[in-house]
């Protein structure tokens, strides 16, 4: 096994300095006593956690690695945070988001408790996505990047990004231990290992007077059981959907109860538990009362709207109107961060944050960058048309139907 | 570094705790936490006597409950943002920390939530197992550190809070609410109270600071905003200065079109608590939107018992009661910066 220092940023200087595999390095002492030992990092050996670039505190991956760089400059998710998100409408985009945060997880070799759905849920993980294919695209998008540098000025250069570049800092040598974040594909299944790597935590039947307590009591059982290093995620799918939870759930004594027992718990084991939240927007609005109080006791919230859909978009891109640039989805909003807001919010670390934020989901990705409108590709299209068949298109138009 | 020196000049006049008894009414928003406002009342109770106004200042004695956050947070952040080793002014018995977080809805054993008497010596009992069973094996090593009065410079490290795998440690001085029940929070803050009267043979002033009470509204649907109202005033008896921080989102406060009474009694409770508190302190994000330089507003206003006249130290005191906004800029590493509109270093 190869040990690596994790307290060196392994982005900025070649690794051949600080590599690795010297079997007389400290780690020994730091296995006996890591908690005494004052370097902010956890006993290196943990898979998939790695100290925040800000503050040191420990950080793990949520599987995606454009939200681990909008999270506050932390380029992870701190343990013993939780993330909320919401989504209206009817899609599950943040769905895809858990799936990922589960897959790379189990492939870190952590324990995933997943609550409210059956093993189908676990089978639908996507799989690890191939090294051949990510190094080709590794090379187009630095060579879009270069292009890209051409464009905006220089001293940008060094700033936003530094998760991404953190996170696909890696693989390059083979060394499966040091990736932080995967890639995965939604096409492929994720073979899970033998060890049953999900925990699938069943809603109990709604006979019980408080359905959540046997989950958090579980969650503790499980968090007990383990060894002290072994890192824990706990997965809601669709919080509150009344596909999956009796009605009473929704109840604020429930579910708010429930919400502060795990805050509660994700402080007590602040070294090896988050979490991850979906809740339907739709059928539960932010305007309440009782989504307000479950953003509260979240660490971070992000919401997530999905443009409706639009056939003539579908139709401008089956012309070809947008080839290299995959149209987004929806706007993500964020509306709170792990430890950032809860220090008051502001300093350095919102990075894009403050910005209007928009989600692609593709094969292989959740993408979340920077929202802006198109503006010169309809345009022209739209001229182009007018000029060619101004009496009569078959296609219609936006000019069309706007009036 | 003098602790005073930790509050923004602007906002010194407003976290002075007055010299008759008082309630302050502290509100924030889901993007704009005014965790750091607390540790500045924090910073303003503990500071030693070392400040220009040290000949009137009096001894405070702090007890901070919070449903919300854990001791673990509000050590790293007093030290961080207010200079101030919050371990050993436990210690002194200059401050009681009461846990709402904890104990309060996690089941530690299915048995746990009947407990009706949540005394300290016992805290040690109700804890969980897990905490028993696996603090020994890590624990001393970074533990004993915290333990030495000598050194208290290793509580500072920044590495201890986010390595320790337990959050709660049952030290003394620690107390945690195992109930949601009002009663056992009125027992259990005054017992905190009691303690601190207790070391000095002086009487004292205290500041109860309640972090997040509407969190036991909101998760306890049989308390009503009366009795946890009246239950706070009753707190105030003995304390001699409260501070309550709410949230007041609107999510949290405006009804929906079938009015829920989770933000009926939400409303109720805010607007209660604003007309009995003497100062209101908001927290609300930029109304523009996110800047990088700002965090958020900060609105200070009189609050409705307003009457007896606050403002005594201060000449200009129709200007002031009109209410005063300003921008504030939390930093990363705990500083904040207070400032007029238009006044930011841009």
């Amino acid at each position: 096994m190869a040990f690596r220092k994790r307290n060196i940023a392994l982005s900025r200087t070649p690794e051949a300095s600080l590599d690795p595999s010297s079997p007389s390095s400290p780690l020994p002492s730091q296995g006996v006593a890591p908690l005494a030992h004052s370097s902010p990092q956890p006993a290196p050996s943990i898979p998939g956690v790695r100290p925040s670039p800000i503050d040191g505190r420990a950080t793990t991956s949520t599987g995606t690695a454009s939200l681990d760089a909008i999270l506050a400059g932390h380029a992870g998710l701190p343990l013993g945070n939780s993330i909320f998100i919401g989504e209206s409408g009817t899609t599950d985009y943040a769905g895809t988001l858990l799936r990922f945060c589960a897959a790379e997880g189990v492939v870190q070799g952590h324990k995933v408790h997943v609550v409210g759905v059956g093993e189908g849920w676990g089978r639908d993980l996507p799989g690890l996505h191939e090294g051949r294919e990510e190094q080709k695209e590794k090379k187009a998008k630095e060579a879009q990047e270069r292009t890209e540098k051409m464009k905006i000025a220089w001293r940008y250069e060094g700033l936003g990004e530094h998760g991404v570049a953190r996170g696909s800092s890696t693989s390059s040598s083979g060394q499966e231990e040091s990736v932080f974040c995967h890639t995965f594909d939604l096409a492929k299944r994720l073979t899970l290992p033998v060890g049953t790597a999900i925990n699938y935590i069943a809603i109990p039947p709604p006979s019980k007077s408080s359905s959540f307590v046997s989950v958090l009591e579980s969650l503790q059982q499980h968090l007990a059981s383990s060894p002290p290093n072994s890192i824990h995620r706990l997965v809601i799918p669709s919080l509150l959907s009344p596909a999956l939870y009796p009605q009473f759930a929704s109840q604020p004594q429930h579910v708010l109860q429930f919400l502060h027992g795990l805050r509660a718990l994700l402080r007590k084991y602040p070294a090896r538990l988050t979490a991850m939240i979906t809740i339907p927007l739709t059928l539960y609005p932010r305007s309440t009362g009782l989504v307000g109080w479950m953003e509260h006791f979240s660490d971070g919230v992000l919401e997530l709207s999905p443009f409706p859909y639009d056939p003539i978009q579908a139709l401008a891109t089956s012309a070809g109107a947008t080839k290299d640039e995959e149209r987004p989805q929806g706007m993500l909003a964020v509306h709170k961060l792990p430890v950032f807001h809860e220090k008051g919010g502001g300093g350095a670390g919102l990075g894009d944050a403050g910005e209007d934020l928009a989600f692609t989901v593709s094969r292989r990705k959740f993408t979340i960058a920077k929202f802006s409108l198109p503006p010169v590709e309809g345009d022209t299209e739209a001229q182009q048309g007018a000029a060619h068949d101004a009496g009569g298109g078959t296609m219609p138009k936006k000019e069309d139907l706007e009036f | 570094m003098p602790p005073s020196s930790r509050i923004p000049p602007l906002l010194q006049p407003y976290t002075r705790l007055p010299a008759y008894d008082s309630l302050f009414l502290l509100t924030s928003t889901l993007g704009a936490s005014a965790n750091w406002l607390i540790i500045r009342f924090l910073c303003e109770a503990l500071a030693n006597e070392q400040d220009d106004a040290g000949a009137e200042r009096e001894d405070v004695a702090v007890v901070l409950v919070s449903w919300m956050r854990d001791w673990d947070f509000w050590k790293s952040e007093g030290r961080k943002g207010g200079g101030l080793d919050l371990e050993r002014l436990k210690r002194e018995g200059r401050l009681r920390f009461v846990d709402g977080l904890s104990g309060l809805y996690l089941p530690s054993t299915p048995e746990a939530p009947q407990q009706s008497q949540p005394p300290v010596s016992t805290s040690g009992a109700s804890m969980p197992r897990v905490a028993q069973n696996v603090l020994p094996v890590r624990g001393p090593p970074g533990r004993i550190p915290t333990r030495t009065p000598t050194a208290p410079v290793h509580i500072a490290k920044p590495a201890s809070e986010t390595l320790t795998p337990q959050s709660s440690t049952p030290a003394d001085g620690q107390s945690p609410l195992i109930s949601p029940d009002l009663k056992t929070l009125a027992t259990t803050i005054q017992r905190a109270m009691e303690s601190l009267k207790n070391p000095a043979t002086r009487s004292r002033k205290t500041l109860l600071i309640l972090d997040s009470p509407d969190a036991l509204l909101a998760t306890q649907p049989i308390i009503t905003p009366s009795d946890l109202c009246s239950t706070i005033l009753q707190l105030h008896e003995k304390a001699s200065h409260v501070l309550v921080h709410l949230n007041a989102d609107d999510a949290l406060l405006s009804l929906s079109t079938p009015p829920q009474p989770l933000e009926v009694e939400g409303h109720n409770l805010l607007v209660k608590m604003a007309h009995v508190s003497s100062r209101i302190l908001s927290c609300r994000v930029l109304d523009t939107g996110v800047a990088r330089d700002v965090s958020g507003v900060l609105r200070i206003t009189g609050g409705g018992s307003n009457t007896e006249g606050w403002w005594d130290e201060s000449d200009n005191r129709s200007e002031e009661e009109q209410g005063r906004e300003l921008l504030y800029l939390a930093k990363g590493d705990g500083s904040v910066k207070v400032f007029e509109r238009g006044a930011g270093e841009g």
